[in-house]
């Protein structure tokens, strides 16, 4: 049921579970985690209930069970375990959310947030050199108002929450910046990684190696995965250091 | 519908480059390999070659390469971080992580389309991982201990490559027509002998998600499938800029669904279209989507798919992968003259399609079955292939892509998965060997396969990385 344009994917270590987005079939695929070669599904997500259009990305909370897709202006949530043609439970839309086309999700499960990445109400939709994080609470659902917005930041592509830390991670030009979650407004990134003027041209996703200590991000340019070794943003309290 | 891997690469994390296990595992089995330290490489076949011709190089030594290397990607990075607008001023915050620990990257050519300029007696290929195009002998084979020299590679800035996934040589005149596939939205039409940097003498704006190409020569027109749409779109054979096509065909009835390779038969002026399965509905009269990455093409044109900006929520389906024939004039939601599917069929990712108008037979590069399989020009529903290329002495390695000259009596394959384009009778069968071999590196280099990485994620249970594609 895989296809050959696929740019999301999540594992899900509670479970041992990967879960990929299928956007021309509209549909979200859950494999086992020791799935390899031609092998089906366990749960398919799909249908005219799911309100799923093109989704792009996904992310994942294995310790509240849900499944998170941002689509256009909305975010949908979905239970884990959902297989079928199933409802969202949860739907993040309206304008005091700020989101306007939200682009990435990624989910603190220690301090219970959510961290969409959008293009912000009163930027052009399609302008994906205006971007924003936009910070809510886990449960927030329908009109609701982010905690906080970190602005200031263009081309944002993907993003990830180490929660271990604190910190988010934001895929945008050629590095990857980090900020600490409680962050907001218009600052800038405590960190950058891989940039600017490094290795990396077109960064797409980014996730975290804790027991190493390293960021690995993958670039659709250089068709590469390159792994960044930094240290410093495993040390406690991370959340102190930068700036 | 069970497929994991094919696209999905898993590698052990925190280990050096050098004894990094990349597995592609399952459907992709010619990559499932290990780097030089690691052991255990699963070689699918090697057989000695009894007459080697063409223009061979032998490798160069590690030092040599890695500096070559280093001087091309730093000067491409600079152009393409310039060209995207990429900073090069900081955002602020402090640069951490310097260079990275390492980086997962296959440095050689891997082939995603061929076709042969039979006047010239030239071979041009598209390498969806370097971006460029690249033009060898017609009578090139090189043994497994060099890699095959092209005569020219058209490659840079200039020339706006990126993914490409179809191509075409024009019999008369030699030019290249090639497609963007999924991050630029552009045709690109090079001269034929165009050689380095060198700007497109034609470059068309088409919907998102381009793949195939064929030409109707009798009638002067260019058809390309659209992956995203799941459309078809007919164009001038001369199109360029942001001219319109002069035909659409999509909806729910074409039976057209995910389209990658398409082929035109000008004795039954019909065409073929191999479909990888997944399609959702679109319609005109919905809300407009906003925020839709590559959204708005349409503005101003006619023909043009309806993109995801017109998806109809939850109207997705997954199914079976197929072939459908359509007339040559076939527009709006027409239905498919015939439809080859179902499991007799063994189409499992049809990828690039080939016709011999002369023996009236399609031949279909069948991705994640490592085969080619071979169908009658009238075969329909359920039909079993009339031949199956497969098998470890036939080097074939995730093909990609056909292509029948009738003229030599040759069938040309690119190998995505395997670094090589192998070459066999066109009446091949079973589990042949080819008779000739160009190639991109040593057998024993891994294919990766990684092609527009849009994600990463980290399976902290098998201290693996998992890539989609």
């Amino acid at each position: 049921m895989l296809g050959r344009t696929m740019h999301a994917i999540a594992y899900d270590a509670v479970h041992d579970e990967i879960f990929v987005p299928q956007q021309f079939g509209q549909g979200i695929l859950v494999f086992d985690g020791k799935s390899t070669g031609e092998v089906a599904p366990k749960r398919v997500i799909e249908g005219p209930d799911t309100q799923l259009i093109a989704l792009d990305r996904l992310g994942v909370d294995p310790i509240n069970n849900e499944i998170y897709v941002p689509e256009g202006r909305k975010v949908l949530v979905f239970p884990r375990g959902a297989n079928g043609n199933v409802k969202p439970i949860r739907i993040l839309e309206g304008p005091d959310t700020t989101v306007l086309a939200a682009r990435a999700v990624a989910i603190d499960t220690v301090r219970n947030l959510v961290v969409v990445g959008a293009t912000p109400y009163g930027a052009n939709a399609g302008d994906e050199r205006t971007s924003e994080l936009a910070i809510f609470d886990r449960t927030a659902t329908g009109n609701a108002k982010p905690l906080r917005v970190i602005t200031g930041m263009g081309g944002m592509q993907n993003i990830a929450v180490y929660p271990e830390s604190g910190l988010i991670f934001g895929v945008g030009s050629s590095f990857v910046s980090v900020w600490r979650i409680d962050d907001s407004g218009k600052v800038p990134p405590r960190f950058t990684i891989g940039g600017p003027n490094g290795k990396l041209v077109d960064p797409r996703g980014v996730t975290i190696n804790g027991k190493t200590k390293t960021v690995v991000i993958s670039d659709k340019y250089l068709n590469a995965v390159l792994t960044y070794s930094v240290p410093q943003l495993f040390t406690s309290p991370a959340t102190e250091a930068g700036r | 519908m069970n497929r994991l891997s094919k696209s999905t690469a898993r590698s052990a994390a925190g280990l050096g480059v050098g004894a990094l296990l990349v597995l592609f595992s399952g459907d992709r089995p010619a990559a499932r390999q290990r780097l030089q330290s690691g052991g255990d490489a699963v070689l699918i076949a090697s057989e000695p070659l009894s007459d080697s011709t063409g223009a061979i190089c032998l490798w160069p030594t590690d030092r040599q390469v890695d500096e070559l290397r280093a001087r091309r990607a730093t000067a491409q990075r600079l152009e393409q971080q310039g060209r995207r607008g990429r900073s090069t001023a900081g955002p602020g915050g402090e640069v951490i992580g310097g260079d990275p620990l390492r980086m997962v990257r296959d440095p050689n050519a891997a082939f995603a389309a061929v076709a042969v300029d039979v006047a010239r007696n030239e071979v041009i290929a598209t390498d969806e991982n370097l971006f460029q195009i690249l033009a060898f002998k017609r009578t090139d084979n090189t043994p497994e201990t060099a890699r095959t020299t092209p005569l020219r590679t058209i490659a840079g800035d200039n020339t706006q490559i990126e993914f490409q996934s179809g191509v075409y040589i024009d019999p008369e005149s030699g030019d290249i027509y090639a497609t963007n596939n999924d991050t630029r939205n552009k045709m690109a039409v090079f001269a034929h002998g165009g050689n380095g940097d060198v700007a497109p003498i034609r470059l068309l704006e088409t919907p998102h998600g381009a793949f195939g190409i064929t030409v109707d020569g009798a009638h002067s027109e260019m058809l390309l499938t659209i992956q995203h749409d799941s459309a078809i779109v007919t164009y001038r054979k001369q199109a360029d800029g942001k001219e319109s096509p002069i035909r659409l065909l999509q909806g729910p009835k074409t039976g057209i669904a995910d389209p990658h390779g398409i082929v035109i038969d000008p004795k039954d002026d019909v065409f073929f279209v191999a479909n990888y399965g997944s399609t959702h509905d679109a319609s005109a009269t919905i809300e407009k989507r906003t925020g839709v990455p590559s959204g708005g093409q349409d503005v101003g044109k006619t023909n043009w798919p309806l993109g995801r900006e017109y998806a109809i929520p939850g109207s997705g389906t997954i199914n079976a992968p197929s072939i459908v024939v359509h007339k040559r004039t076939d527009s709006g939601n027409a239905s498919a003259v015939r439809v080859i599917q179902g499991p007799a069929t063994q189409l499992d990712w049809p990828t690039g399609l080939a016709f011999d108008a002369e023996r009236r037979e399609l031949f279909v590069a069948n991705d994640a079955g490592s085969s080619v399989l071979v169908f009658d020009a009238n075969a329909s529903g359920n039909a079993a292939p009339k031949r199956v290329l497969k098998g470890p002495k036939t080097n074939l390695a995730n093909p990609t892509s056909v292509f029948a000259d009738t003229k030599n009596g040759d069938l040309w394959v690119a190998n995505f998965g395997g670094h090589t384009i192998t070459v066999y009778p066109l009446a091949a069968n079973g589990n042949t060997a080819p008779t000739r071999t160009l190639r991109s590196a040593p057998p024993d280099a891994p294919s990766l396969m990684i092609g527009n990485p849009g994600a990463v994620a980290y399976d902290s249970t098998r201290d693996e990385l998992l890539v989609p594609n």
